[in-house]
């Protein structure tokens, strides 16, 4: 898709009002879910957002609720884990005042969230793909899209990566099977969405924040781990069309110092390899925002798109259009004007405040109309 | 010759919980030996400097460990001025704006959070009517003559000395609060809004003096200059109203500046600290005339977070005059994430290329605990930002000296 225009779209969780949650866990109408989505879908619409979704709404949370829709599967929980990793071993005073203090990490009481949160799947028999809730998110956001002026529509979906973090495994004999396992079964759900009509966005940012969970790996060993992890990814995308493919990487949401992130010019060469059209990656934080300079160094492949998060989720203050646009244009300067859409670092859902939410998206379109006239004169 | 970029901030730093835990006893009206409390404020100030130096920050200060708030220190520092709780819609002390109107959720969900904070300053009472509450919040009523009192100054003076004694940095600086922000004082005394504001700087002026006398660089800030721009027009006042209410207080200001070296005075304005959207802060374009008017050498302004970040281009339009030096915020209070040093540099260069890199110091957006009990990061992000400064200003040391050789 070529446009004469920056466009618009965002990482894929919103803020899920609370009787889409009520639907969610079982306490209300499944309708109460359809009409939330449809009315996400619109309000998108209307804060001038180009490529929308539906706001993630029928899932749990998005690394976790593919383990809801798999035979093979059982759920197990577990206390909420103390945090471990790079980040907490610098800051562990904070972490563990985050872990005591309500939002501070996170924003909201969502229960299908939290109760994902604390549960642990584990693997106990062949994973099988049940495609009942996909068919129902795809009805529900197909609904929504009738009669509203958008320009695409996504879906979005867990890597194999993402999805193996915290799957305990009983029943395959290694862990490569049981992740080339998970992708033959997501490749089911990639392709009910590509085959509705939409786009697909595959979620990984396990990918970056394993280098944070995993202080032990050395650069090496962490890049040789996620290779085997890409490589799932691609078995699971084969066949399917790049162009309707998005990939996200974050370095996870969490409301944290985040300052032994791995760099992204660590990582870029992997995320390349990932058979999709266009890559979102982090690009409005404080951590990562210096990161476009990359693309001084780097070249984005041709036919290959960056969606940058030009808002971020980790400040409650709204981004000026001002400097949605001075960012959106720092990019275009580095891969061309056409390759670059406007998004957001990460999902907003359960890490800032609906009204904050939505202001964002309306400042990331305003921010997008502001570089259009730049960059097209 | 090169210059190197040096590092500052804006002036509080958290607390130590020793000293809070004084604090919190004094606010509950429990005795509190006053000579434990000197000697828990000594020692809070000798760590907060050596550890500031330590982060690699060149001009340091006593992170206000000796003040209650940034703004109500001054009223246990002068005479004429009494406390009381008066009722308020909702358990806030943040002013009025238009930010509020625009997002009433939001700021409902962070007040409930915020009145935790500032207990000592705002309360929500059960009334007998049940589900009907009533809040209260503390404010100040000039009721006499405002007279200044040196006392506590002496003692932040020295406090500060003895800190510095040892400690290799390159320059110290007090902060003090400017007339304009004598916020929740109700003058009930002075027969003119003018004369009361003079007052008040007239009180203002031995401590501006006792500062720079002793040695030290006094920064006034004046947060609320810039932010009653927001209050005062959602009570449904005007832009003119908002300059008439800001000019006399500049004017003030100055009049309690008057005889000091200008080269000795740090002026920061910001849009106010709190974690709200800030939708409706003014652009600094529509303010800045009223701050260049301050008779100041160093201009603190925010820079750093995603409202007021994109302002760095003011200096393609507005001439910092000869011989001025801009503090830009290059680290905020407004993330967790602690800024990447890349990024602190790359804030640095691009304004040290506007206004040249003589007239660029490294600062933050805000202090980091407006008052003792508020704290608006946690300690060890703070530090880490500060040391994340440090750090950026030694890369755009580094690659302003290659522009110049390159040039």
């Amino acid at each position: 898709m070529t446009a004469d225009r920056i466009l618009t779209t965002h990482v894929g969780a919103l803020q899920r009002p609370p009787e889409a949650e009520a639907a969610l866990v079982g306490e209300g109408p499944e309708e109460a879910l359809r009409d939330a989505v449809a009315r996400v879908v619109r309000r998108q619409a209307e804060a001038g957002i180009d490529v929308v979704d539906d706001g993630e709404f029928g899932k749990s949370i998005w690394q976790k609720y593919v383990t809801e829709r798999l035979e093979g599967i059982e759920q197990r929980r577990h206390e909420r884990l103390p945090l471990r990793g790079r980040d907490q071993s610098r800051f562990p005073e904070f972490y563990a005042y985050a872990q005591q203090t309500p939002d501070v990490l996170f924003h909201g009481s969502d229960r299908a969230f939290w109760a994902a949160i604390t549960a642990h799947p584990v693997c106990v028999g062949p994973l099988r793909y049940r495609p009942g809730a996909v068919d129902r998110d795809i009805a529900n956001l197909k609904a929504a899209l009738e009669g509203l002026d958008v320009v695409d529509a996504f879906m979005p979906v867990v890597a194999p990566a993402s999805a193996e973090v915290d799957l305990g495994n009983e029943h395959y004999e290694t862990q490569e099977e049981l992740l080339f396992a998970l992708a033959d079964a997501l490749r089911e759900e990639y392709r009910a969405i590509l085959d509705a009509g939409f786009q697909l966005q595959v979620d990984d940012a396990w990918i970056p924040a394993l280098w944070n969970q995993e202080p032990d790996l050395d650069l090496e060993s962490y890049r040789r781990f996620c290779q085997t992890r890409i490589e799932a990814l691609n078995h699971a995308l084969e066949g399917l069309p790049p162009d309707r493919i998005r990939y996200h990487l974050c370095w996870g949401s969490w409301h944290g110092p985040h300052a032994t992130d791995i760099p992204l010019s660590e990582i870029v060469d992997l995320m390349l390899q990932v058979n999709a059209g266009v890559y979102s990656i982090e690009a409005a934080n404080v951590r990562h925002e210096h990161e476009y300079h990359l693309w001084e160094d780097v070249r984005l492949p041709d036919g290959k798109k960056l969606a940058p998060g030009v808002v971020t989720h980790s400040t409650n203050l709204i981004e000026h259009p001002e400097l949605v646009a001075e960012r959106i244009v720092r990019f275009a300067e580095r891969v061309g004007r056409e390759n670059v859409i406007a998004s957001t670092d990460c999902g907003f859902g359960s890490r800032i405040h609906p009204e904050l939410g939505w202001a964002k998206l309306e400042a990331l379109a305003e921010g997008a109309r502001l570089a259009t006239k730049r960059l097209w004169g | 010759m090169t210059t190197r970029i040096l590092t500052t901030h804006a002036g509080s730093l958290i607390r130590p919980p020793e000293l809070l835990e004084l604090l919190a006893r004094t606010e509950a009206g429990e005795p509190v030996d006053d000579a434990r409390y000197e000697d828990v404020l000594r020692r809070a100030v000798v760590d907060v400097v050596r550890r500031q130096a330590e982060a690699g920050i060149d001009v340091v200060d006593d992170g206000e460990m000796g003040k209650a708030t940034w703004i109500t220190y001054l009223y246990e520092r002068v005479s004429g001025i009494e406390e009381r709780m008066v009722p308020v819609e909702g358990a806030t002390i943040l002013p009025p704006s238009r930010d509020r109107q625009a997002f009433p959720e939001f700021y409902a969900e962070h007040d409930a959070a915020f009145a935790k904070e500032i207990a000592n300053q705002a309360r929500v009472h059960e009334t007998e009517q049940p589900g009907e509450i009533r809040a209260e919040a503390k404010i100040w009523a000039c009721t006499g003559p405002i007279v200044y009192d040196e006392a506590a100054l002496r003692r932040d003076i020295a406090n500060f000395k003895a800190a510095l004694e040892g400690v290799e940095v390159t320059d110290a600086f007090l902060p003090v609060v400017a007339p304009a922000s004598v916020y929740w004082l109700r003058n009930e005394h002075y027969a003119t809004d003018e004369e009361f504001v003079f007052a008040v700087a007239d009180a203002l002026r031995h401590e501006y003096r006792g500062i720079v006398d002793a040695g030290f660089l006094v920064q006034v800030d004046d947060a609320v200059l810039v932010h009653e721009y927001d209050s005062i027009l959602s009570l449904g006042g005007s832009v003119e109203d908002y300059r008439r209410w800001a000019e006399l207080r500049v004017e003030a200001l100055n009049h309690a500046l008057e005889g000091l070296p200008e080269d000795r005075v740090r002026y920061h304005v910001c849009h106010g600290s709190w974690h709200g959207p800030h939708v409706y802060d003014p652009p600094l374009a529509d303010v800045i005339d009223l701050v260049l008017k301050v008779k100041a050498r160093f201009y603190s302004i925010e820079q750093a977070n995603a409202r007021h970040e994109h302002e760095w281009r003011l200096w393609e339009d507005v001439k910092l005059p000869v011989g001025k030096v801009l503090i830009p915020g290059v680290v905020t209070h407004h993330t967790t994430v602690v800024e990447h040093p890349e990024l602190v540099a790359d804030r640095l260069v691009r304004l040290a290329k506007l206004v040249g890199p003589e007239a660029v110091m490294g600062g933050t957006d805000c202090g980091f605990a407006q008052g003792a009990f508020i704290r608006r990061v946690h300690p060890s992000i703070q530090w880490a930002k500060l040391e994340a400064l440090a750090e950026g200003a030694r890369i755009a040391t580094k690659r302003l000296a290659g522009a110049t050789v390159a040039a």
